[in-house]
C-alpha cells in the first residue's frame, strides 16, 4: 500500500506532457470517441486499455495526428504537446509525428537494411549533418532499443530477417531515432512471443524516464506490468484514468472493475 | 453495468468453491468454541477431546483454501474486486486458523480445570463471553457473504463489549486469587481462557476489517477504541 | 446448445465409408477428371497451333541464294571513273541486271550446266528480280568494289526455293505459269554444281517488305523497326502517365463521386474493343490534329490510350497490395505522404507495375486492329530514319504484317507470315519471361 501511494504521488507531480481537452472523433456517422479528457505525464508510462472498439486506439492515433490519413475521421476538442494546440492550422503533421513517434501494433520494419531503417527517421527530418553523425544517432538508438548487441554485427542485413521481437525492438528504434519526446505505442506485443514480450515491456520501463510513453494494450497484466498510470476506456468514453495500481486493486466506477475482473468484454 | 458473472465461468467456479470452503470453515470454528465453551461448562472431557481432535480438520481446510487460492492467483490472475476477494479469503482463513486453534487450547484446559476447584461464577461469565465472541464471528462470517459493510461495522464496535467483558472476568478471577490463594492456579487457567476467548474476538474483528476492505477496497480506519488498553489490566480500569 | 438438440452420432469404424462420403469422394474425382481434360483440350489446341506455325514458318527463316561470280565493269557501273555516288546513282538496275545476266550465263557455261531449253529471260528469271537493286545497293554503298569480281548472292526466285523447300514439284512446276520444269532442271544441275544452295536467312529479319512478286525478297525490318518505335511511345508515354494516375487514385485522391466515377470509367476502358481506338486515333490525330498517316507516332498515341487502362489497373493493384503498416510506418517517424510513396510504397509496388506495364506492352505490340484504321497498313519498303524524325514517317508494324503477307495470292507468303508470327511470338514470350523474371527477384516479403 505504501509504494503505491509513493508512485502515487510521484506521478501526481510530474508535469503534464500532453493535455487533451474534450476530444471528440467521429468516423463518419460514427462517433468513436466522447468528450475524452486526459492529461499524459512526462517521464510516465500510461497505458490505454479497454474492450476491442473503445476508443482507446483512436485517441492514441489522435495524439500524433496520424488520424488525418482517415479520410472520414473528424476530430474536434483540443489536444496540447507542451501547451501548444497540435490541431492548429499551423501545425505541419510530420513535425508532430517527429517528436510524439508512433510503434504498431504489427512489427513492420521497411525492407530495407537494419541501419536505414533506423537511419530514415533523422535523413527525412535533416537531424544529422553528417555520417558519422547519422551512424552515431543509429548506434544509440540501436542500444537504446536493447538490439544494438544483437545486430550490430549485421547492420546492413535486411531489417524484416530479425525475428518478431526483434522487429519490434527495431521500430522502437526507428522511433526513438527522431528524439521523439511522446512515445506512442499500439498494442506493441499483441504479435509478440511471453518471451519477446518481456523484452519489450523491460524496454518500456526502461524508456520511460526519457519519454513519455503512451501504451495501448488488450492485455490488462501487461498494462499493470509497464504503466504507472491507466485510462479505462469503454464506448468512446474514458471511463476512469488513475494510478495504475489503484485501478487494479480498486477502481471507482463499476464498468471498469467489470472490465478489470474479466465480466464484460 | 456490473454483470455478476465472469466471462470465463470456471473463474466463478473456482472462486465460489474457495469461498465455499472459508464458510465450511467458519462452521467448524464456530461449533468448536461453542462445544469447547460447553465442554469448559460442563467439564465434559470426552467433548473437550472433540474439539481437540477437530482442530486437525480446521487446520486441513486452512490449508487447502491457501492452496486453492495460490491456484486461483497464478491461473486466474485475479484483478480488482476479485484480487480482493481472493487476498480477503486468505486472511479471514488465517483468523479462523488461529480460532481453531483458541478453541482447541480452551479444550485442553477442561481436564486440567476438572481435578482443580470449580468457580461457577468465573466460568458463567467466560461462558456469556464466549456465546457472544461466537455470534461476533458468525455476524462477521455473514458480512463477508453479504459483502455487507453494515453488519461488519457492528462487529467492530461489538468488540469492545467483548473487551469490556475480558476487563470484567480479569477483575473478577483477580478478586478470587485475592480471596484465596488455592484459586490462583484454575483462575490463571481461566484467565488464559478469557484472554483466548477475548484474542477470538479480536480475528471476528480482523474479518470484518477483511469484509470492509473487500467491499471498499481501503482498510478502516483506526478509529476502534482498545478494548483492551493497559491501563484495564492493572486493576484500575479508566474507561 | 444442448448435446440432445445435436444429431445422435452412431458408433461406426473409421474403416468403413459410408454412402454419402463415397458419394463426396466420387463427385470430386469427377471434378478432377474436368479438370483434367479441360488442360488437355488447352493443350491440343496449343500443340496445334504451335507445330502449325513452326511447321509453316520455321522455311521463312531459310532462303534459297543463287551464288555466282560477278565482275563489276568499271565502264557499265561508273563511266566517268571519279566513283561519285551521284554519277554512279545514275546506273539503274537495267544495267546492273545485264552485268548479273552475263556473269550467270558465263558461269553455267563453265560449270557445263545444259541452259539449251530455256530462253535467256527464263535463265534470268531463276533469280530473284530483286538481285539487280541488290547489287546495286551493295556497290552503292562500296564503290571501292568496282572493277573487281565479287561472289554475289542473289535470292533464288521464289518458286526455285519453293523447290528447294518441297513445296514446288516438277509436277505443279508445269501448271504454274512463272515457273517450268525446264527451269527446275537447270536450277537443280546449278544445285550440284554448288551455285545454288538454301541457309540461314538473316534478311528475313532485317530487309523491308518487298512486292507482291518477289516474296523472296520481302523481310520483316521495317515491322520491327516500326514496332520497336511504337513500344518506345508507348512506353515513354503510359508508364509515367498510368503510375502518376494510379498513384493520385490510390493514395492522394479524395474517396468520393467523381473518383468512383473515374474508377468504373478506367476499368470500362479497358474492356474497350481496340477497333474503337483506332476510330477515335483517326479522327483525332490524324483528322483534327492533322498527325501523319501511317506513321508510329500516331500508332504509339493509340496504342499508348488503349494500353493506359491496363496499366493503371496494373500498377492500382501493386499499391493495394503493399501492407498498410508500411504506410503507417513511414508516416509515423514523421514522414509526408510524398516521401512515404516514392521512398517505401512504389519500390515495394515497382514489380508489379513493371509486370502489368510489360504485359500491357506485351498486348499491344500484338495489336493489329486499330493500326489498320490509321493506315499502318500501307506498303512501306523505305526504313524510317531514327527518332525523333522517323516517328512520323511512315512504317508498319509486326501484327500488320501478317496480316498483310496472309493478303497476298502468292503461296510463299504464307510461309513469311507464319515466320513473321514465329517473331512476334517470340517478342511476346520473351516480354512476358521478362515479366516473370522481375517479379520473381524484386519480389519483397514481408
Amino acid at each position: 500500500m505504501n509504494v503505491m501511494q509513493i508512485a502515487e504521488r510521484a506521478t501526481a507531480t510530474a508535469t503534464a506532457k500532453m493535455t487533451a481537452r474534450g476530444v471528440q472523433v467521429h468516423y463518419g456517422e460514427n462517433h468513436a470517441l466522447k468528450d475524452v479528457d486526459v492529461d499524459i505525464l512526462a517521464g510516465t508510462v500510461t497505458a490505454f486499455i479497454g474492450p476491442s472498439g473503445c476508443g482507446k486506439s483512436t485517441f492514441l492515433r489522435c495524439l500524433n495526428r496520424m488520424n488525418d490519413t482517415v479520410a472520414s475521421a473528424r476530430v474536434t476538442g483540443e489536444i496540447r504537446l507542451d501547451g501548444e494546440d497540435i490541431y492548429d492550422r499551423r501545425v505541419d503533421p510530420v513535425t508532430l509525428r517527429a517528436r510524439v513517434g508512433m510503434v504498431f501494433q504489427k512489427p513492420n520494419p521497411f525492407p530495407k537494411s537494419i541501419y536505414e531503417n533506423v537511419a530514415y527517421g533523422p535523413r527525412i527530418h535533416g537531424l544529422t549533418r553528417n555520417r558519422a553523425e547519422l551512424d552515431q544517432v543509429v548506434e544509440t538508438s540501436l542500444r537504446k532499443a536493447a538490439l544494438w548487441n544483437e545486430v550490430k554485427d549485421r547492420l546492413q542485413a535486411p531489417g524484416t530477417g530479425l525475428s518478431g521481437g526483434q522487429q519490434q525492438r527495431l521500430c522502437i528504434a526507428r522511433a526513438i531515432a527522431t528524439a521523439p519526446e511522446v512515445l506512442l505505442m499500439d498494442e506493441p506485443c499483441s504479435a509478440l512471443d511471453p518471451i519477446a514480450t518481456a523484452q519489450v515491456e523491460e524496454l518500456i520501463d526502461e524508456l520511460h524516464t526519457q519519454f513519455s510513453v503512451v501504451i495501448v494494450t488488450h492485455s490488462m497484466q501487461q498494462a499493470a506490468r509497464v504503466s504507472q498510470r491507466t485510462a479505462f476506456f469503454h464506448l468512446g468514453h474514458l471511463v476512469e484514468y488513475g494510478e495504475t495500481g489503484q485501478i487494479f486493486t480498486n477502481p471507482r466506477d463499476p464498468r471498469t472493475e467489470s472490465y478489470i475482473t474479466g465480466r464484460i468484454g | 453495468m456490473q454483470i455478476d458473472k465472469h466471462i470465463l465461468s470456471a473463474f466463478d467456479r473456482d472462486l465460489e468453491g474457495v469461498q465455499a470452503l472459508v464458510m465450511k470453515m467458519g462452521g467448524l470454528v464456530e461449533s468448536a468454541m461453542l462445544d469447547a465453551a460447553q465442554a469448559l461448562d460442563t467439564i465434559d472431557t470426552e467433548l473437550a477431546q472433540r474439539v481437540w481432535a477437530g482442530d486437525r480438520a480446521i487446520d486441513a481446510l486452512e490449508e487447502q483454501i491457501h492452496n486453492e487460492c495460490a491456484r486461483l492467483l497464478a491461473l486466474r490472475s485475479p484483478a480488482a474486486s476479485d484480487l480482493r476477494t481472493v487476498l480477503t479469503v486468505m486472511r479471514i482463513a488465517t483468523n479462523l486458523e488461529r480460532c481453531g486453534d483458541y478453541a482447541k487450547n480452551l479444550a485442553k484446559r477442561v481436564p486440567v480445570l476438572g481435578d482443580l476447584p470449580s468457580l461457577p461464577g468465573a466460568v458463567g461469565s467466560i461462558r456469556r463471553m464466549t456465546r457472544a465472541v461466537v455470534l461476533l464471528l458468525k455476524d462477521a462470517l455473514d458480512a463477508y457473504i453479504a459483502r455487507d459493510v453494515a453488519i461488519a461495522s457492528d462487529v467492530r464496535q461489538r468488540d469492545q463489549d467483548v473487551d469490556q467483558m475480558y476487563n470484567a472476568i480479569f477483575r473478577e478471577l483477580l478478586t478470587h486469587m485475592l480471596e484465596d490463594m488455592r484459586n490462583i492456579t484454575p483462575c490463571m487457567h481461566l484467565h488464559f481462557i478469557a484472554k483466548n476467548i477475548e484474542r477470538v474476538g479480536d480475528h471476528a474483528t480482523g474479518i470484518a476489517e477483511q469484509v470492509i476492505y473487500l467491499v471498499t477496497g481501503a482498510m478502516p480506519d483506526e478509529d476502534r477504541p482498545k478494548g483492551t488498553s493497559l491501563s484495564a489490566l492493572t486493576g484500575n480500569p479508566t474507561e | 446448445m444442448t448435446d440432445a438438440s445435436l444429431p445422435a452420432a452412431a458408433p461406426k469404424s473409421l474403416l468403413v465409408a459410408d454412402g454419402r462420403t463415397r458419394r463426396r469422394k466420387a463427385a470430386e474425382t469427377r471434378f478432377r477428371l474436368y479438370g483434367v481434360a479441360a488442360i488437355a483440350i488447352g493443350l491440343l489446341a496449343l500443340v496445334f497451333l504451335l507445330t502449325s506455325v513452326l511447321g509453316n514458318g520455321v522455311n521463312a527463316f531459310r532462303q534459297t541464294f543463287v551464288e555466282i561470280p560477278v565482275t563489276l565493269d568499271e565502264a557499265v557501273l561508273d563511266k566517268t571513273g571519279t566513283r561519285d555516288p551521284k554519277a554512279m546513282a545514275k546506273v539503274t538496275t537495267v544495267s546492273y541486271g545485264k552485268l548479273i545476266q552475263q556473269a550467270l550465263e558465263a558461269e553455267l557455261a563453265t560449270r557445263g550446266i545444259d541452259t539449251s531449253a530455256l530462253t535467256e529471260k527464263q535463265v534470268m528469271s531463276l533469280m530473284s528480280k530483286e538481285a539487280p537493286a541488290d547489287l546495286r545497293r551493295q556497290v552503292l554503298a562500296d564503290p571501292l568494289l568496282i572493277g573487281q569480281t565479287i561472289t554475289f548472292d542473289a535470292f533464288a526466285t521464289s518458286r526455285v526455293d519453293g523447290y528447294f523447300k518441297g513445296r514446288v514439284t516438277m509436277e505443279s512446276a508445269s501448271r504454274d505459269s512463272n515457273i517450268t520444269p525446264e527451269q527446275l532442271v537447270v536450277a537443280e544441275a546449278m544445285a550440284g554444281a554448288g551455285l545454288i544452295e538454301t541457309r540461314w536467312n538473316w534478311r528475313f529479319l532485317t530487309a523491308p517488305d518487298a512486292s507482291e512478286l518477289r516474296p523472296e525478297a520481302a523481310g520483316l525490318g521495317v515491322a520491327i523497326l516500326g514496332s520497336a518505335y511504337m513500344m518506345l511511345i508507348v512506353l515513354v508515354l503510359s508508364l509515367p502517365i498510368g503510375v502518376a494516375t494510379s498513384i493520385y487514385l490510390e493514395e492522394m485522391a479524395p474517396k468520393n463521386r467523381w473518383t468512383d466515377l473515374i474508377e468504373v470509367n478506367i476499368a470500362n476502358l479497358a474492356a474497350v474493343p481496340s477497333i474503337v481506338y483506332g476510330i477515335l486515333a483517326l479522327a483525332l490525330f490524324i483528322n483534327f490534329m492533322g498527325l501523319p498517316q501511317s506513321a508510329p507516332i500516331v500508332g504509339g498515341l493509340v496504342l499508348t490510350l488503349m494500353t493506359l487502362p491496363t496499366i493503371i489497373i496494373a500498377t492500382r493493384a501493386a499499391l493495394q497490395a503493399v501492407p498498410p503498416s508500411i504506410r503507417d510506418a513511414a508516416l509515423g517517424v514523421g514522414a509526408s505522404k510524398m516521401q512515404s510513396i516514392f521512398h517505401h510504397v512504389l519500390p515495394l509496388a515497382m514489380p508489379g507495375i513493371l509486370t502489368g506495364t510489360i504485359l500491357g506492352l506485351a498486348r499491344a505490340l500484338g495489336e493489329s486492329a486499330p493500326l489498320l484504321l490509321i493506315g499502318m497498313v500501307a506498303f512501306v519498303k523505305d526504313f524510317p530514319s531514327a527518332p525523333p524524325e522517323g516517328l512520323m514517317q511512315p512504317a508498319t508494324a509486326l501484327p500488320v504484317q501478317v496480316y498483310q503477307w496472309t493478303q497476298r495470292s502468292d503461296p510463299a507468303f504464307v510461309e513469311r507470315a507464319s515466320g513473321a508470327i514465329i517473331v512476334l511470338l517470340t517478342f511476346l514470350l520473351t516480354m512476358n519471361a521478362v515479366a516473370i523474371i522481375l517479379r520473381r527477384r524484386f519480389e519483397r516479403r514481408w
